[in-house]
């Protein structure tokens, strides 16, 4: 396990765990350390009489701790590793202690256990199973049936009020969209309905997302007419769930893969995490979704950002695959030899590629050989060697670290996003990856 | 793109105000809207959300960049200095963590000393801390190098991390922090040059910088500055005319310091007996009123004569006593405290010795006085605060605790150890915050020591020993900070 500090406080769950954690990285506050193989251990003396044992399953990168926090990883557990990266020197290779062995144990047995459940899976009935999805597609049409009314009593009155009214506007159809089992569509609303109707160019956003549940509605009274991998699609972004467990009996892509960056969002207590990856080998991008509750322990620990693991991924069914789950995982060290597009008309190139087989695709990650950061008439463009540019996101966070990395230089850069507008997430600087 | 733009403007008006002509979307998407509109049972609104679908998918498969032309961005110069070590960068990730500024200013400082600079990752972060923190703003802008100059050019907060070399070079193309530290430098060795310099940029600066630059001649002020700072006092700006009036009385001999210096002399009189006498002899309207001087007491105990004369005597330059009672300096300290009279007026002496900087009479006034003055103490010799302030302290404790961070050198182990007693004793007052304050005058050899100092107050103990974990911790750092430049210096 090769973790950096950066990397170790990208996996902190909040501020206050990564200020904790920072706290915690110090010899004095650790009465024993030690790894081995399979595992990282420290005894953290804590306020209670007994120090808490804090462990990391190094190699399926999983954490536990005996303190009491709901957090994932807790302070101890951010303070074990972080201490572990900045000084490895400290830890001994030895023989796991009963506590680490134990858990380590029940760990590989569950994992057997879960394997041969899956195998023994319980009959479907059938029957059941067709008569719930009749009752949801029932439901899901007679919302979309609305939510087409709704945009066209929108599109023959304008949109021109919708400053004074817009927000309220959307969030009523979201909640109608929620009552109608069409999750999705209603996240898209919220979005609208979140739009700053005060700044330029808010209608461009807003007709953006008014088709997208258009179409999207339109193609679900047409469903049986499309692809079946499409049909996942539409289905997917209407807010049908996949069932994961039954993506896990598939046969995965194994790779290893470079974690090119993290993206978090906060809505209503519910925290999304977008983790961009990239298959070294297989050259496919790949996008991991974790959702966690705030203050509830998170399902997976995930690797961190600039790191690399060699896992099994198994791509969620699409036409143009980009979201996946982790099956199985190991940590691997970062060698590699970094490849990427020429340049914009190669990205572009492949974004029509992927247009023309989902044209409702979300935001794409792509790595890029040479980009500058360019400052033209009070706006920031990412110039290729081509002299081609593209606009920097107005909202984008870490101008400043991009632009002390540049120096006005080109660098390999990987970068987020969608038509004409894309944020960095991390560029190779001399040879090294750094995360944005 | 155009046919987008007719889209968006339709919506805007509504299906039932406005239409799409078909004729402006583009060639291929014709045959396409075509079908749209031949398609039976299909409302307007149906229509345009149709063809709108059409044009947004159109739009987004053919997004492409744009042509740049020749670019204006410059390109960084190469640094001409190297980075620091991998253990200074993990000294600085512990300073930043500890978020003390204190240490920061120390890891900057040396890392300037040894000819450093920082990787470029961290130097948005530095800047900004600099660019809250005034202290920092001179040593961030040496350690960013080239880059952080670079990168300013971007950023107005930043602009103070032009890194200049020569004192000239800073003086002409520094920021107004750096003139006036070139000025400063300048004045300390040629006086008349800096006076010089100022004047011919003098038409140039705004009235806030005007009063910047002049706080540098306070340094190795003379009668050669007077008539120049005398001038200025017809200045426009209020501000510029206050710096200048405050650097006229520090001159003695200035016609101000004169002015003070003739109604003390009739004021106070020594008879051949060697009686001192003060008998105020101050007209109401006296010129001195329109200078600062003011005429009625705040404290009742005080007379307004009285008030008024020690307001002259502390600025009047304390040589003045010695001729006008033709005595020693020793002397003219034993009548401000032993003469009736004069009683009332030494704590304004020793203010006088403090507005001139007379570090000699400075020691002389503390060795022969038993009462401890504050404004003396930064006159003082570096060994010399620390007795002074050891023998003073346990009588004056929050006095003192109000001057110890401004100390020129580390404390010694006894200062610090009756700081810390007192500190124990009053934590919710010297809290983690002071420690951190002053933490770069702390010797690292008080650690150890540290466990032994407690607090007989029982509600106390958890508070202080959380302070004293907290300094604990900062004096690591500290150490870790000088221990990672030494090894790599």
């Amino acid at each position: 396990m090769d973790l950096t500090e950066e990397q170790v406080l990208a996996m902190a769950p909040d501020e206050s765990s990564r200020k904790a954690g920072k706290e915690l990285a110090k010899p004095a506050k650790w009465v024993s350390t030690g790894f081995s193989e399979a595992a990282l251990w420290g005894e953290c003396q804590g306020s209670g009489s007994k120090p808490y044992q804090t462990q990391v399953d190094t190699g399926a990168m999983a954490f536990r701790c005996s303190c009491p926090s709901r957090k994932f990883p807790c302070k101890h557990g951010v303070g074990l590793l972080l201490y572990y990266a900045r000084e490895k020197a400290s830890f001994v290779q030895q023989e796991q202690p009963a506590w680490v062995t134990e858990w380590i144990s029940k760990r590989t047995e569950k994992a057997e256990k879960k394997a041969q459940q899956t195998t023994e899976a319980k009959p479907v009935d059938e029957a059941a199973q067709n008569k719930r999805m009749d009752a949801r597609h029932r439901k899901v049409s007679d919302g979309l049936e609305e939510l087409v009314r709704w945009t066209k009593d929108l599109i023959r009155n304008g949109i021109i009020g919708l400053p004074d009214k817009g927000a309220d506007m959307c969030e009523n159809m979201a909640r109608r969209m929620v009552d109608a089992q069409a999750s999705g569509l209603a996240a898209i609303l919220r979005e609208m309905a979140e739009i700053s109707y005060y700044s330029e160019g808010w209608q461009q956003t807003f007709m953006d997302q008014l088709l997208r549940l258009y179409l999207a509605a339109q193609a679900y009274s047409h469903l049986d007419k499309l692809e079946p991998s499409l049909q996942q699609d539409i289905r997917t972004l209407i807010g049908y769930s996949q069932s994961q467990e039954e993506l896990k009996t598939q046969i995965g892509v194994t790779d290893t893969w470079l974690v090119l960056g993290k993206q978090s969002t906060e809505d209503d207590r519910l925290i999304t995490e977008r983790y961009w990856l990239y298959g070294l080998t297989t050259r496919r991008p790949a996008l991991v979704l974790q959702f966690t509750i705030r203050h509830q322990p998170q399902t997976q620990l995930m690797p961190a950002p600039g790191s690399c693991v060699r896992a099994e991924l198994v791509y969620y069914p699409s036409a143009a695959p980009m979201r996946a789950l982790i099956k199985t995982q190991q940590a691997a060290p970062a060698d590699y030899q970094f490849r990427g597009h020429a340049g914009w008309t190669d990205v572009m190139a492949a974004q029509t590629q992927v247009s023309s087989q989902w044209p409702l695709y979300n935001d794409q990650v792509y790595t890029i050989a040479a980009l500058t950061p360019v400052q033209r008439n009070g706006q920031w463009w990412l110039r290729d060697e081509q002299e081609q540019e593209m606009q920097l996101r107005p909202d984008f966070r870490s101008l400043w670290k991009l632009l002390a990395l540049s120096g006005g230089q080109p660098l390999p850069m990987v970068v987020i996003g969608r038509e004409t507008q894309y944020e960095p997430i991390g560029v190779w600087y001399q040879q090294e990856y750094k995360v944005l | 793109m155009q046919s987008w733009n007719d889209i968006i403007n339709i919506a805007l008006l509504g299906t039932s105000k406005k239409q799409l002509d078909t004729g402006g979307l583009p060639a291929p998407l014709q045959a396409a809207a075509g079908t749209v509109l031949a398609a039976p049972g299909t409302d307007r609104e149906e229509q345009f959300l149709q063809l709108a679908s059409l044009v947004f998918n159109y739009r987004q498969s053919g997004a492409m960049a744009v042509a740049g032309g020749p670019s204006t961005m410059t390109v960084c110069a190469p640094e001409t200095k190297p980075y620091c070590s991998a253990t200074a960068i993990q000294a600085l990730h512990h300073t930043l963590d500890s978020e003390n500024i204190p240490l920061l200013h120390l890891w900057l400082e040396l890392c300037m000393r040894n000819n450093q600079v920082l990787p470029p990752e961290y130097l948005p972060r530095i800047l900004e801390s600099a660019s809250r923190h005034k202290s920092l703003r001179n040593l961030a802008a040496a350690c960013c190098g080239k880059r952080g100059e670079w990168l300013a050019q971007f950023n107005r907060e930043w602009n103070f991390s032009v890194a200049v070399d020569s004192t000239e070079e800073m003086w002409e193309n520094g920021t107004t922090a750096q003139r006036l530290e070139a000025l400063s430098r300048i004045r300390g060795t040629q006086p008349a040059e800096a006076r010089t310099l100022l004047q011919a940029t003098w038409p140039q600066e705004s009235a806030a910088v005007k009063a910047e630059l002049l706080s540098a001649l306070s340094t190795g002020i003379s009668m050669n500055d007077a008539p120049w700072l005398e001038s200025l006092l017809q200045e426009k700006s209020k501000q510029v005319k206050e710096a200048a009036l405050t650097l006229l009385k520090k001159i003695p001999g200035s016609s101000l310091h004169e002015q003070y210096w003739q109604l003390l002399e009739s004021s106070i009189n020594i008879d051949h007996k060697g009686k001192i006498t003060v008998t105020p002899s101050i007209p109401p309207d006296a010129e001195i009123f329109k200078t600062g001087i003011d005429k009625l007491s705040n404290n009742a105990r005080v007379s307004d004569d009285e008030y008024i004369l020690s307001q002259l005597v502390a600025l009047v330059h304390p040589r003045m006593w010695e001729e006008h009672f033709k005595a020693s300096f020793e002397d003219v300290v034993d009548f401000f405290h032993h003469e009736k009279a004069l009683k009332p007026f030494a704590p304004a002496l020793a203010q006088a010795i403090s507005w001139f900087a007379d570090e000699k009479r400075a020691l002389s006034f503390v060795q022969h006085s038993d009462t401890f003055h504050m404004t003396l103490l930064p006159l003082l010799p570096s060994d010399q605060q620390d007795t002074y302030i050891l023998q003073h302290f346990d009588a004056h404790s929050s006095l003192v605790m109000n001057y110890v961070g401004q100390l020129q050198q580390i404390w010694s182990e006894e200062l610090a150890m009756k700081i810390f007693r007192f500190c124990a004793k009053n934590p919710y007052t010297y809290s983690q915050r002071t420690m951190g304050d002053f933490i770069t005058l702390i010797p690292s050899s008080v650690k150890s020591a540290l466990d032994g100092i407690s607090t007989e107050n029982e509600n106390y103990q958890t508070y202080w020993k959380s302070i004293s974990m907290h300094l604990v911790g900062l004096l690591q750092i500290k150490t870790f900070i000088q221990q990672s430049f030494t090894k790599n210096s």
